[in-house]
């Protein structure tokens, strides 16, 4: 192992990733890898869609999500339709520790980018390849978003009321899953590159990669059969679990409060909070198996207490007294909360132009390589300049060269 | 680019699996079970920690047969495959001093007690750290080790809700909705597996351990996808829209026979649904040039168009709908129902899904495989979820040279 990875307070120092990665999924997997030091070089182009997090992110909000997942990382062109374009990202290949890519499964082949391709340019190479289905199976070629894998994985079928619609995960849960599973992937790889000096391709499917947090789904119904097949609980827990267990409304427009009490000691701390109020007493409320088998009628009973008080009342004194509760927090909550200040989960850190973005951080904290993000995401093409004349050695005229034959655009 | 060099004492070694070599004392509950279950899976010698009466894990379900007993959670069958597991009391001294002895011996120990329990039994970071330079410790707590909230409870449910994922889940005349199974718990645990990894990796380099604090909130908070970057670059918080996600364009619909995914995200997306539509003679007025640009499902005619591609959709089957999303090349499937999982031909198809027969003649089980394909690995399941103190002789014995009598008094 070489010296250039300590000293610094970051784990990652000293590796290169190559990231041809693009919207959510694959952005959010470099992410955390650029947090702990590795230098990204996200390949970007202008023939690109604009899409999520892509150059040219056209909204607010698309702004935002450029900034997240793509803080701290570097940023060049490549016009891959180009054959200079082409040569460059294999030039970058043999100086880089991890290629990254998400594209769908016929895109790195064709421009002699995948694995097998690009192993005898870098026999030591880790190759990240996230894709909605993996890269083999009989579904192999099938297009996915994220809230397709949701919906093909039982996510969007299970998630909800039984009594209303399914509503599935709000946003694209599979991405964010799919991202944290291939920073896993490389760095798993990365310890056994260190260990045996060997390389290798990282199949990552969002499918499978979804379909881990199933629990005991699939267990269940293999071994109970027919009499085990999982449906929608709303906010309860299908097997076992407390009650009340639920987000209850509170004083003000649509605010709420998740409270969930599991034992006796519970249920008396969080009785004696509202007041020991009569209902109560009442039988249907006296043991916890009693409580989950009139979970309804004990759900109003709770609402009728928490709608007097703010979300934020009930959370305290239910906490004061040893109950889980706490605000079902809404992003201005979020932006405000104590705890997340106090521990410095946004940050405010500039972009290229200086102005100043807001970030989510890291959301652990590493003793000895805290990690450190000191920059949002690049602009467009900011780093063409280090990439190609600093690390690539390329002289004025071949960059010239490769800028008139497009291959940079 | 990082050079590498092959350690000299093991020329060309092969591991079977990555985290081959590496203990783990698996201390934690349901906030990490399946951290520690990431772990073994991937190779590590994960050893659970129970307490003499087997774990309370034990006691959730799903069970065998729907009853209850030892060795029938299938909760703790899934979460502890590939673990070891041990008995001992860590609250008594002798406990707590062979726990330190097993600590001492392992890279990593992993916990979720509440913020200063391990201190309080002398197991903390700082203590163990003293003597174990290199030692990796990961604590999961609800909201992490320092800040206002750090004695405060938070099951599940409530890690959901604090960390903002659970306001947005829902439809907007739903209270605000839990995802289906536990997701908080899992984030985090997700979330600590990266953290670890990275230690270890750090490790290689420098024989340095460290101490790592994760926080179930801060998690789920930085998994949500939009609520923050909504929120701090619009001063708006985003809002539950059910399946509606991304302003229908990205949207579930009603069909004929369940809910099926249909995702407009090009333009000819968009035109490929609208024409099928119209060929049906249910598209209005939606052929119009008004509607051309894809984004317009977005706009002020939302509800307009929502409704006609409702109405629309329960003409056709989930399959109808996917076969002809797939055969253009748009990223349209079904809602899967449960008992539809089971039958996946592509979980099958990459040997994700993996039978183990029983021994006894109970029926087989199938376990769900990693979240990702290492093809340098095959990844076997190795050995199914111990029973309590399984491994007290070869680990606390063998291992930690315990005599036998000990041994008998740690675990009775």
């Amino acid at each position: 192992m070489s010296g250039d990875a300590t000293q610094t307070g970051l784990a990652l120092k000293g590796i290169r990733v190559l990231d041809f990665t693009w919207i959510h999924a694959g952005p959010s997997a470099t992410r955390i890898l650029s947090d702990q030091g590795a230098e990204v070089i996200k390949v970007e182009s202008n023939n690109a869609l604009s899409v999520v997090g892509g150059p040219a992110s056209a909204t607010a909000r698309g702004l935002g999500q450029r900034h997240n997942w793509n803080a701290g990382k570097l940023s060049i062109s490549l016009n891959m339709k180009t054959p200079q374009g082409i040569d460059i990202a294999k030039r970058l290949v043999a100086v880089s520790d991890v290629v990254a890519e998400n594209f769908s499964g016929r895109v790195m082949p064709s421009w002699g980018l995948d694995y097998d391709s690009i192993r005898p340019i870098n026999p030591g190479i880790i190759m990240l390849s996230m894709s909605g289905l993996g890269r083999t199976g009989p579904w192999k070629d099938r297009v996915s978003y994220g809230q397709t894998l949701q919906a093909w994985s039982g996510f969007t079928e299970l998630t909800g009321f039984p009594d209303t619609d399914p509503s599935g995960p709000a946003s694209a849960y599979s991405d964010a899953v799919g991202g944290m599973a291939g920073a896993q992937a490389v760095l798993l790889a990365l310890i056994h590159r260190s260990r045996t000096g060997r390389g290798q391709w990282l199949d990552v499917s969002q499918f499978e990669s979804l379909s881990s947090l199933l629990e005991t789904l699939v267990l269940d119904m293999s071994v109970n059969g027919s009499a085990a097949v999982a449906t929608r609980t709303g906010n309860r827990l299908p097997h076992g679990g407390g009650a009340p267990h639920g987000a209850y409304r509170c004083r003000g427009k649509d605010r709420w409060v998740a409270i969930t009490v599991f034992t006796d000691e519970e249920w008396r701390a969080f009785v004696e909070v509202m007041g020991s109020p009569q209902w109560a007493e009442d039988q249907r409320f006296t043991t916890a198996d009693a409580r989950r088998q009139n979970a309804d009628a004990l759900d109003s009973f709770v609402e009728s207490w928490t709608v007097q008080h703010n979300a934020e009342e009930v959370m305290g004194l239910l906490q004061g007294a040893g109950v889980a509760a706490g605000v079902v927090q809404t992003g201005e909550d979020l932006s405000r909360d104590p705890q997340l200040k106090e521990r410095d989960f946004f940050r405010r850190v500039p972009d290229q132009q200086g102005q100043v973005r807001i970030i989510e951080s890291a959301p652990y904290k590493l003793s000895r390589t805290p990690g450190s993000v000191t920059r949002g995401a690049p602009a467009f093409a900011a780093d063409m300049t280090y990439v190609l004349r600093e690390l690539l050695g390329m002289s004025d005229d071949e960059v010239d060269e490769c800028a008139i034959a497009g291959a940079f655009d | 680019m990082r050079r590498v060099t092959i350690p000299e004492t093991q020329p060309n070694a092969q591991p079977a699996l990555p985290l081959s070599g590496y203990r783990v004392v698996d201390l934690a509950g349901p906030m990490g079970v399946y951290c520690g279950k990431l772990m073994a899976d991937m190779g590590a010698d994960v050893i659970k920690v129970e307490p003499p009466g087997g774990d309370p894990m034990r006691e959730i379900g799903p069970f065998i047969d729907g009853r209850p007993g030892p060795g029938r959670s299938l909760y703790w069958l899934h979460f502890n495959t590939n673990k070891r597991s041990v008995t001992l009391d860590m609250r008594t001294p002798a406990g707590a001093a062979a726990l330190r002895k097993l600590a001492l011996a392992s890279d990593v120990v992993l916990e979720t007690g509440p913020p200063g329990y391990m201190d309080s039994l002398g197991l903390g970071y700082e203590s163990l750290a003293a003597e174990s330079t290199g030692l990796v410790y990961a604590s999961i707590t609800p909201f992490g080790q320092t800040g206002p909230y750090r004695d405060y409870k938070a099951s599940d449910l409530v890690g959901f809700a604090m960390g903002g994922y659970m306001y947005v889940t829902g439809w907007p005349d739903t209270p605000p909705t839990r995802l289906w199974g536990s997701q908080a718990y899992h984030t985090a645990s997700n979330r600590a597996y990266i953290a670890i990894l990275l230690a270890i990796y750090h490790r290689m380099a420098t024989g340095e351990g460290q101490y790592i604090d994760v926080s179930m909130q801060e998690a789920v908070a930085a998994t949500t996808e939009h609520v923050n970057t909504t929120y701090n670059y619009t001063g708006e918080s985003a809002v539950r829209c059910g399946f509606r996600h991304g302003g229908q364009f990205v949207a579930t619909w009603k069909c004929k026979d369940g809910y099926a995914s249909i995702t407009t995200n090009t333009r000819k997306a968009w035109d490929d649904l609208r024409a099928w539509m119209d060929r049906d003679g249910m598209s209005g007025d939606l052929m119009d040039k008004q509607y051309n640009d894809h984004f317009v499902l977005r706009g002020e005619h939302s509800a307009h168009i929502e409704e006609l591609i409702q109405a629309w959709a329960l003409r056709h089957t989930r399959q109808e709908i996917t076969d002809f999303g797939q055969s253009n090349h748009h990223p349209w499937g079904p809602a899967t129902t449960a008992d539809e999982i089971l039958q996946n031909e592509q979980l099958w198809g990459r040997e994700y899904l993996k039978t183990v027969e029983a021994a006894d003649g109970s029926p087989s089980m199938v376990y769900p495989g990693d979240p990702y394909r290492l093809t340098e690995f095959s990844q076997p399941m190795r050995r199914i979820a111990p029973a309590p103190g399984e491994h007290n002789a070869e680990v606390l014995g063998g291992v930690l040279g315990l005599a036998p009598a000990e041994l008998e008094r740690l675990s009775a």
